[in-house]
């Protein structure tokens, strides 16, 4: 990894929905606005907040990407109408670009209720089970 | 952060909601966050506590709220899921239960329906309380402000079943002390017979029906008698 792309780039294998990458990233703006971060930077950020422990290098380990991945998804956060940046990353990538609602369509179910310890009765929606961790795991 | 002391999450929100309640704790509001449909609920400061003190409790219970509510969810009991927490403002983003209705206003609008099926249907519902509630302290989680308004009940697409689901949850807190889940369902005994009168047969029910399906519910009832007579407070002479 060289450092070249600006921005997070997760592990797509772990993100149930979208909505997820979202909640994540709007906590990391609000938490960046307060100067209360627990990484660095807004975009490590994003990726500690998917997890639902508190340890950041577990984390990354988790939720970031790694050499043998064969897919990612990267999140940036821009001013509504500034996307040259966007457009710059993206070619920057070799690869078959998907729209970001096909995500949940990778989603590694069995590792996320493992990861999250979802209980069986939460099976109906587990977007909702892991968004309540990610929301509440600073107070747990 | 916003000059009012608002995040900017909350302003943006703000901007496109509507309030539908005020209480003496918190406003509430609905709106969109993110794409969903979303309750939010503010504490806002209160003027009249000294300001260290008001800053402690209002943490404290936009903490325990949160917590009980991702508890209740764990052990399967339907409640609202958490989107967002603002510490800064003590703003709580939930889901919104779309298309649900309070079980005070469905009690009573089954109290005007025909007196054919009112009686079956509110047998159903107060028999479906009781379970939600014995799973609830069996979870050791004391709701602390249990009224027939603070339960909503929301008719799933495909399933006949109508799911109860329990909100605010601002006073819970975790305890296993038969005590305090006697004083929980106490509260709920005065706040149901006094919003739907002449109902005290139905809430008969609801207490059979939990103590038919939660193990520990014996001593339950009887500190509930015992508070019957005291009242909820504790008598703290000698």
């Amino acid at each position: 990894m060289e450092g070249k792309i600006d921005g997070a780039l997760i592990n797509p294998f772990m993100i149930v929905h979208p909505f997820e990458v979202l909640v994540a990233a709007n906590k990391a703006v609000h938490l960046h606005r307060i100067g209360k971060m627990k990484t660095r930077r807004m975009y490590s950020e994003i990726i500690y907040n998917l997890s639902p422990t508190n340890n950041i290098s577990d984390a990354f380990k988790r939720f970031g990407t790694s050499d043998s991945d064969t897919a990612v998804l990267i999140v940036l956060v821009h001013p509504t109408d500034e996307t040259r940046h966007m457009t710059e990353v993206m070619a920057k990538v070799d690869g078959q670009q998907i729209p970001v609602e096909d995500v949940s369509k990778m989603v590694d179910t069995a590792q996320i209720k493992k990861l999250y310890r979802t209980t069986p009765q939460e099976d109906s929606c587990l977007l909702d089970a892991v968004v309540c961790r990610m929301a509440v795991k600073d107070v747990i | 952060m916003a000059v009012d002391g608002r995040s900017v999450a909350v302003q943006q929100f703000l901007k496109k909601t509507e309030l539908i309640k005020q209480g003496a704790e918190a406003r509430v509001y609905r709106g969109i966050f993110l794409g969903k449909p979303t309750i939010l609920k503010e504490r806002f400061p209160k003027l009249y506590r000294h300001p260290l003190l008001d800053e402690k409790l209002t943490h404290r219970r936009t903490v325990q709220e949160v917590r009980a509510l991702l508890r209740c969810r764990k052990a399967g009991i339907s409640a609202p899921a958490v989107y967002f927490v603002d510490y800064t403002c003590h703003c709580i983003f939930l889901e919104d239960i779309v298309g649900s209705v309070t079980v005070r206003d469905y009690i009573t609008s089954i109290q005007l329906s025909p007196q054919k099926s009112q009686e079956e249907r509110l047998d159903h519902l107060a028999k479906k309380m009781g379970l939600v509630l014995a799973k609830m302290h069996e979870e050791d989680v004391i709701h602390g402000d249990l009224t027939t308004s603070n339960m909503l009940l929301k008719v799933g697409g495909d399933t006949e079943e109508a799911d109860l689901f329990l909100i605010d949850f601002g006073l819970s807190y975790i305890s296993a002390l038969p005590e305090d889940k006697g004083v929980d369902m106490y509260v709920l005994e005065k706040a149901f017979l006094s919003t739907h009168p002449n109902t005290e047969a139905l809430f008969e029910k609801l207490l059979k029906a939990y103590t038919a399906s939660y193990r520990k519910s014996h001593s339950v009832i009887n500190k509930l008698n015992e508070v019957r007579l005291r009242g909820r407070k504790r008598s703290m002479v000698g």
